[in-house]
């Protein structure tokens, strides 16, 4: 049933106002997530706005990169938490 | 805190120990022993990401026995086994090819979860038309005391229909982004379009209204 008759939740009502700006759609991400996941796990401070942005706004793909995070460093015995950490930052 | 929840970790027993090939775009396209080696590893490789995914997505699978994630997991293998043959020739190399091969087992395992999670699910398309006979008018939004209540009253006056109904089934009903394509007959990049010129409407209009603050001028631009 749809939730539109409830109140808002704060974080609902954040995800709604999200500055999902510099825009990047979901298949631009999709080509550009394989590098950025490896460079994050090189360097966890590396950093492509678009991309971070893009994550933030879109669910699906936040959890694709997340996962591709955690099995590119399982792969390669890295620790994934300094990436994963970097994906949830708030890029406003 | 840490980030790495049980449902991050590859399950040991799916870990792949094959030697794989040096050049794996040459090996895939080279009729031969080695392309049949290479086509197995591969899906092999495939079918371990997926299975990490339906792994960690099966919360939204209960009740689904072992069988019949496993059964996603080929399926969703096999698919991305075919998009990656498909796309081989636009691999530049600028991950590795085990990385950007995966990334394809991904995609499509966790939409095959999404999908088959909300196969028995309606999905309501609600345009929020009732807020105006229940809610504070459009006139009287700019007094909401909260911004939740003016993200409300927003919604209602500042986006078009069509923006409302997806924005609304993504945002607050959180009606997974694949299944609402595939029940709308478009695509991820099309609804995210749609959220993302919402999103700039809602806070163009909040800002407005004073409930957000005017962004830096050197943030967010594109």
């Amino acid at each position: 049933m749809s939730q539109a008759r409830t109140p808002l939740s704060p974080q609902t009502a954040r995800r709604l106002t999200l500055d999902t700006d510099p825009y990047l759609s979901c298949d631009d991400c999709f080509d550009l997530v394989d590098s950025y996941v490896e460079a994050l796990l090189s360097d966890p401070e590396h950093d492509l706005p678009a991309m971070r942005t893009h994550l933030a706004g879109c669910a699906a793909c936040a959890e694709e990169a997340r996962s591709l995070v955690c099995i590119v460093a399982e792969q390669d015995g890295l620790d994934p938490e300094p990436a994963l950490r970097r994906l949830e930052d708030d890029p406003t | 805190m840490s980030l790495v929840s049980a449902d991050d970790r590859v399950p040991p027993e799916l870990d792949l120990a094959d030697t794989e090939p040096e050049n794996w775009v040459e090996a895939l396209s080279l009729p031969g022993p080695r392309q049949d080696h290479a086509m197995s590893s591969l899906h092999r490789m495939l079918l371990r990401a997926s299975r990490h995914q339906v792994w960690r997505m099966r919360s939204a699978l209960a009740g689904v026995g072992n069988e019949r994630l496993e059964e996603i997991a080929n399926q969703a293998a096999d698919e991305a086994m075919m998009a990656v043959l498909a796309k081989l020739s636009t691999f530049e190399g600028r991950s590795r090819f085990t990385t950007w091969a995966y990334k394809f087992a991904i995609l499509q395992s966790a939409t095959e979860v999404r999908r088959f999670a909300w196969q028995h699910r309606e999905v309501e398309l609600d345009d929020l038309t009732h807020v105006h006979e229940r809610g504070p008018s459009p006139a009287s939004y700019v007094e909401a005391a909260d911004l939740a209540s003016a993200v409300r009253c927003a919604i209602d006056v500042a986006l078009t229909p069509h923006q409302r109904r997806i924005t609304i089934a993504l945002l607050i009903d959180e009606v997974p982004i694949d299944v609402l394509a595939q029940r709308l007959g478009t695509n991820r990049n099309a609804l995210y379009k749609t959220v993302h010129d919402a999103r700039t409407r809602l806070r163009a209009h909040l800002i407005a209204s004073g409930h957000l603050a005017t962004p830096h001028p050197q943030a967010g631009t594109s």
